[in-house]
């Protein structure tokens, strides 16, 4: 069973197989291996040319892959962190997100940035940041919050085939952990936008996303031992965002709780919210929409508070349990 | 001789099941029809007596022409639906006028009756006026009947909160959520409260008969909230007891009547234009004191002067329209007044009388409540 970072270094190197203008960039993809090894043997396999290693200058890199992908080919960056687009935001939301628009469609920009995201790895306030609402706030760019390795790897191929920018954000406490299902071994794409309906239920449900769909999981297993069942949604795409297998579901449930770990102001999260509120399957719910996020503070260092400031599993069940005792 | 396929034009009465003076229930068959594709037997439309038989078995009669006349007990239109309400409207026993009071009263046991003679509540049926008095059995006398006030359902939750699908629930069946007990978190009303609700017999019957009455085709005003209501009464008032009655009707309903007092506007024309003199709770005086008034008004009215103490404090409209030989026309209500009444001309012996409603403040079961018991007290 392969790891979600083998999954997504498998599928780059199909790209790599498929098609010569597909080529990697980063800080420490090379020789290292990448910071948490995704890259790993890739700059043995495939060259200096293909695999290149890059000064730590974020602005730097995205621009170059920018103009990489405007003259025909197909960059992957990599960022150490996710917090560290920071310092490359005018590439991806004013340049990369734009200049198809800026130039009336002449021009496109077929490039993936992948980059880690999330706490729990003791990283602190300045490594451990979800910032997906950023990126998923810019139109023109696709983002995609993988939750296990055999999406990871249909995702990036659909990803890296894609004409536009697309975010790809990887948790990293994800990496080293195998996936209930196997990695296909062929190179199936996953069509981006299309959420993926991970366990089906009559009593709940539960829409997460990254790392949280796999809490969830935990719980619906725990719940079901008890005879509450949950629906599980994971959208895999928060740009664009499917909502239909959302709302086809809380027409049976009737109850709606959404999951994610970034903090819960002007959090992603909300959009499913906002898009339930507004929809004719409203009427369907038979309970108020529960939200669980992260607290909206910075992620603390010290371990325990780490973890308190984001949805654990316990908090997860809990709520799952309240909601679906207190209205029905 | 009704229309049964597509393609009739005649039918050929067959046999009568029926016989002059016969009462016969809704559903009864009264004869039998051939036509060029089947023969049917016909059943009556509504409890009744039958007056006359019009064909003779094996004529061919257009459809569309009677075959028999049947009279029916009253048009009223709340009887199918109302109950307790139209029962009373309906078949209250004939009130005794009040007697010399006895020399010595003991404790009163019961309210007094209104001091009113009992009123007949002719049958309507048009152009046979003459038989009413053969058929006697169903000429059921009653007294003057104010519409009963139907109690309000119960109000157990003042500050409604509901989730989505109990709001949608409860719309569906019909339910007011402020007679729901909630039992969500903070007062809330759950899906399974509703689901469990008990629903007001009163209640459910008056949406049924709403929605029977917005069906029977009442006709809706465009761009405001309104209806109106016809049905035909005799002839024999003149506008001091219709003023009147219509004032004590009103009266007895303080929920739909919102003013204080109750003030009926009557339209005058004349050659200084239409003049709406009001006349201030008529029902309190007796109706030859009111004759009296009205008819000085309209003199005066017709002068162009009308006393300057009746031009204000209208609470209801009344228009008659048979001076200018029309039967009916649908009225814009004034703001503020809740009713309006036409009176159209209809035969020799019958007039049309028709109620416009301001659907914000009452309903069409409400309206139909007003307008059968102005019926039965003319």
């Amino acid at each position: 069973m392969l790891t979600m970072a083998e999954a997504v270094r498998e599928a780059m190197s199909i790209a790599f197989d498929e098609r010569p203008e597909v080529f990697l960039l980063g800080e420490d993809v090379g020789i290292y291996g990448g910071a948490f090894g995704v890259s790993g043997d890739m700059y043995h396999r495939y060259g200096s040319e293909r695999v290149l290693d890059t000064p730590i200058a974020e602005l730097g890199i995205v621009g170059a892959a920018v103009g990489a992908a405007l003259s025909g080919m197909r960059p992957i960056v990599e960022i150490q962190f996710s917090d560290f687009t920071a310092q490359a935001m005018d590439q991806i939301a004013n340049q990369a997100a734009k200049i198809h628009f800026m130039l009336g469609g002449a021009l496109h920009v077929p490039m993936v940035l992948r980059t880690p995201q999330g706490s729990g790895t003791g990283a602190a306030a300045q490594h451990s940041q979800n910032l997906e609402p950023w990126f998923a706030s810019v139109p023109g760019l696709k983002v995609v919050v993988p939750s296990n390795p055999a999406d990871a790897k249909g995702l990036l191929l659909a990803a890296i085939d894609d004409p536009n920018p697309v975010i790809f954000l990887e948790h990293k406490l994800l990496y080293k952990i195998p996936g209930r299902d196997p990695v296909p071994e062929g190179s199936e794409r996953i069509p981006l936008g299309v959420a993926k309906v991970v366990r089906e239920g009559k009593d709940l449900t539960i829409v997460a996303t990254g790392i949280m769909v796999n809490k969830s999981y935990e719980v619906c297993e725990k719940l079901a031992a008890e005879g509450i069942s949950v629906t599980l949604i994971d959208p895999r795409t928060i740009s664009p965002l499917d909502m239909q297998p959302v709302y086809e579901s809380v027409e049976k449930t009737g109850r709606l709780m959404v999951v994610q770990e970034g903090p819960a102001h002007a959090g992603f999260i909300n959009e499913v919210i906002a898009q339930m509120a507004g929809s004719s399957s409203f009427g369907s719910l038979i309970a108020p929409i529960k939200r669980l996020a992260g607290m909206n503070i910075p992620i603390p260092y010290a371990p325990q508070l780490e973890k308190a400031a984001v949805p654990q599993i316990e908090d997860i069940e809990a709520a799952a349990r309240e909601i679906v005792k207190n209205w029905r | 001789m009704p229309k049964m396929s597509m393609t009739m034009e005649t039918g050929e009465l067959l046999l009568f099941h029926v016989k002059v003076g016969d009462q016969v229930k809704s559903g009864d068959v009264l004869f039998e029809v051939m036509t060029d594709k089947i023969d049917m037997e016909v059943e009556a439309p509504a409890d009744g007596v039958i007056e006359t038989l019009v064909g003779n078995p094996g004529d061919v009669i257009e459809i569309g022409k009677p075959v028999l006349i049947m009279l029916t007990e009253t048009e009223v239109m709340a009887f199918d639906f109302g109950g307790d309400a139209a029962a009373q409207v309906e078949t209250a026993a004939p009130t005794p006028p009040p007697v010399a009071p006895a020399p010595v009263v003991v404790a009163p046991v019961a309210p007094t009756p209104p001091p009113v003679a009992p009123v007949v509540v002719a049958p309507v049926v048009q152009a046979v006026a003459p038989v009413v008095q053969a058929v006697a059995p169903v000429v059921t006398p009653a007294p003057i009947v104010a519409a009963p006030v139907v109690t309000p359902p119960k109000i157990v939750n003042t500050s409604v909160k509901a989730v989505p699908k109990a709001r949608v629930e409860a719309a569906n069946r019909g339910i007011d959520l402020r007679t729901v007990h909630p039992t969500g978190p903070d007062r809330t009303i759950t899906f399974s409260d509703v689901n469990s609700a008990q629903v007001d017999p009163a209640v459910l019957k008056r949406q049924a008969a709403n929605k029977a009455l917005i069906a029977k085709g009442i006709e809706m005003t465009r761009g405001i909230a309104q209806a109106s209501f016809n049905r035909r009464a005799h002839a024999n008032f003149d506008h001091a007891q219709l003023i009147s009655a219509w004032a004590k009707v009103l009266r007895g309903r303080p929920d739909i009547a919102v003013h204080q007092h109750v003030g009926v506007s009557l339209i005058i024309e004349s050659k200084y234009g239409s003049a709406l003199p009001v006349f201030r709770d008529p029902d309190l005086i007796s109706v030859e004191e009111l004759r009296t008034l009205v008819s000085s008004t309209s003199d005066a009215a017709k002068n162009g002067k009308v006393p300057i103490a009746m031009l204000s404090g209208g609470t209801t409209t009344i228009f008659d329209l048979t001076t200018y030989s029309m039967s009916s026309a649908t009225p814009l209500l004034f703001p503020n007044q809740v009713t309006s009444l036409t009176i159209g001309y209809d035969s020799e012996s019958t007039k049309n009388i028709s109620l416009t409603i301001d659907l914000n403040i009452c309903d069409f079961y409400d309206g139909a409540l007003l307008l059968d018991a102005l019926i039965a007290s003319l």
